[in-house]
């Protein structure tokens, strides 16, 4: 009956209810709004950070991630590779050489991130051709050619068809030092790797620092990005080599994605904006309603209904708005998002994060976007019914009757 | 103090309610003793102000007293938590208030059966006892009917149904003919006192209509929160 009087009083007022109602369709929609952006926006940084530079899962040897060394290598990486590769979820995977290196074109010399690839590999795992900004990408077998970033390629004035001469060190303890032809001009988005960045085939790499066949790094790129952590426990049972270290990619990039949380929860912030003043007009109209309704409540108190009973009165009251508010939030969300998923929002000036840049903001359509709103609503609503509802419950019959 | 288990229904010692009206206090009952019987019809009768309203609302649990106890059913009010006094006003005393005071938003049947559905009685026993008792107040045709939909005397026929419905010990009537024309009212109170004949029930009524107190086996007269005379015929 407490449920049934609830239900009836919400259509008494109906002005108010529609206005409460509107607050809270308003809150929902803008909250849904924002997570749709805020997902979307991290979304893009994740998959473009993660598919043109870290790939999704790493495997390195154990210790390789603290503390990067030419000797830290992996042996038989073909073999680990196929494993990898029938591993379930698992899109593609790429090998790849790291050494530090002095490159010099000409008489200008400078620092340079040798990055000994698999062109085919790692085109199909992290789009390595689309890098490529002029000239042409690297041969598929080993021939002395060099792709150089487009920030080295400025410091060293190297051009394509000019030759870099790298020096460096071999595993073996050697000098290691060899002419490579550069075949194109590579842009990957990050300009601090672009400045260093000289990608080889893998066996030139292999071969300028003595690694015999052994690699420092493989990439792991999945076809659900949500389901990282789980196909990195499934690679680490599969592998079950305790010289080797399955990392996530929010292992890989630590402070990248330590960035990205701390930017989210500025987004919360501005959620709870949202909400507060949504609550603030809520508590508003159930106080005006509490208060209009005094008599009543005297009444009701005075023929025997319980104090609890009159505040799960109130309480009920709001939440039947509540979810009748939900019930409009949700599809006008999952619409505003759908078409900003689509058009987008284009920002005035390109913005540059993680080192990439991005031009159109774009919203995702998610359940994160329609149950946070949802229970944030809810319990935002059910929060600020309280007061009223426990005002309404404290009522003196006596006295309340007295109102008119 | 000593009660009569059997018979004493209302005990009130030493009862006193201070108002502060405007931060000036204001006494509306002075020291009231007072013993009610099961199945009087009594009349709470005095000019404005002299305290009757104070008094029942007092008797009932609806406010409480400055100074002084009231015993209901043999039970101190002031001894029972919120919860407990609303349970106590929902299983002993049925109220008749002067404005009605039906709840808008149930129909007339919803309105009589509500105080029922607090009681946990069930949907069937509910059902019956609700078109026995809108039967007995002549209102059969109305069940469904909203109490907007009612006229005066029709509503309080409503809430004298509500009162009534669960059998309660005591029924407590605040000036119930006030707004009713002379024909309603009488119909009203001889249905009262037909009521109180049947199943004894005790009636206790504030009121300034003659025609009440000439019906009333008990005629209590209040004067500045005071007992001026104790009349009973």
């Amino acid at each position: 009956m407490i449920l049934k009087i609830a239900f009836r009083n919400t259509f008494r007022q109906k002005r108010r209810t529609i206005l409460t109602a509107l607050a809270m369709i308003v809150g929902f929609t803008l909250l849904s709004i924002t997570i749709g952006l805020s997902d979307g926006a991290y979304g893009g940084i994740i998959e473009m950070f993660t598919r043109n530079r870290t790939g999704h899962i790493q495997v390195h040897r154990a210790g390789y991630l603290d503390k990067p060394s030419l000797y830290e290598t992996i042996d038989g990486y073909a073999a680990i590779g196929e494993t990898i590769q029938g591993t379930a979820g698992v899109e593609a995977w790429t090998p790849r050489v790291y050494a530090a290196g002095l490159g010099s074109v000409g008489e200008k010399s400078t620092a340079v991130q040798v990055i000994g690839i698999d062109v085919a590999r790692e085109t199909q795992a992290t789009r390595f051709d689309k890098k490529v900004i002029e000239g042409s990408v690297l041969a598929e077998t080993a021939s002395h050619e060099a792709v150089i970033g487009k920030g080295l390629a400025k410091i060293i004035s190297g051009t394509v068809g000019s030759e870099i001469v790298i020096f460096s060190q071999g595993a073996d303890g050697s000098i290691a030092n060899d002419v490579y032809k550069i075949v194109g001009i590579a842009e990957s988005g990050d300009d601090a790797t672009d400045r260093v960045a000289c990608y080889l085939h893998i066996e030139d790499a292999q071969e300028l620092f003595v690694l015999d066949g052994r690699i420092h790094e493989i990439v792991v790129i999945v076809s659900n990005i949500n389901h990282v952590s789980k196909i990195t426990d499934a690679l680490e049972a599969r592998l079950n080599n305790s010289t080797l270290e399955v990392s996530p990619w929010q292992v890989v990039a630590k402070s990248f994605y330590r960035a990205m949380k701390t930017d989210q929860q500025g987004d919360a912030i501005s959620r709870w904006v949202i909400m507060f003043i949504v609550a603030i007009g809520v508590l508003n109209t159930v106080l005006m309603s509490v208060l209009e309704r005094t008599r009543e409540y005297g009444v009701l108190k005075a023929i025997g209904t319980k104090p609890t009973q009159i505040f799960w009165l109130v309480v009920c009251e709001v939440i039947i708005v509540t979810i009748g508010s939900i019930c409009v939030g949700v599809p006008l969300g999952v619409l505003a998002n759908y078409l900003l998923s689509i058009s987008g929002i284009t920002y005035p000036e390109a913005i540059t994060y993680g080192g990439m840049k991005f031009t159109t903001l774009y919203a995702e359509v998610n359940v994160r976007c329609l149950i946070i709103p949802a229970i944030t609503v809810m319990v935002s609503a059910t929060i600020v019914s309280l007061f009223p509802a426990i005002k309404a419950a404290r009522i003196v019959p006596a006295k309340a009757m007295r109102t008119h | 103090m000593e009660q009569n288990q059997k018979s004493d229904v209302i005990v009130t010692e030493g009862v006193t309610k201070v108002y502060a009206a405007d931060g000036i206090p204001v006494n509306a009952l002075n020291g009231i003793d007072l013993t009610i019987q099961s199945g009087e019809f009594t009349a709470l009768v005095g000019p404005s102000g002299s305290g009757k309203t104070t008094f029942l609302n007092i008797i009932s649990g609806l406010d409480s007293p400055t100074e002084g106890k009231v015993w209901l059913a043999g039970k101190v009010l002031s001894e029972m938590s919120g919860n407990e006094l609303s349970d106590f006003r929902r299983d002993n005393i049925g109220f008749i208030f002067q404005a009605y005071n039906l709840i808008p938003v149930l129909s007339v049947e919803e309105n009589v059966e509500y105080i029922m559905l607090l009681a946990g009685v069930p949907k069937a026993e509910r059902h019956e006892r609700v078109i026995a008792m809108l039967k007995s107040v002549g209102l059969e045709g109305v069940a469904d009917r909203q109490p907007t939909q009612l006229s005066g005397g029709q509503q309080q026929r409503v809430a004298i149904a509500r009162a009534m419905v669960s059998e309660p010990m005591i029924i407590l009537a605040d000036e119930p003919t006030a707004n009713l024309d002379s024909k309603t009212g009488a119909d009203l109170l001889e249905m009262m006192h037909r009521l109180n004949a049947e199943t004894g029930m005790t009636f206790i009524f504030s009121t300034h209509d003659p025609m009440v107190m000439e019906s009333a086996q008990r005629l209590i007269t209040l004067r500045d929160g005071q007992i001026d005379s104790d009349e009973t015929r």
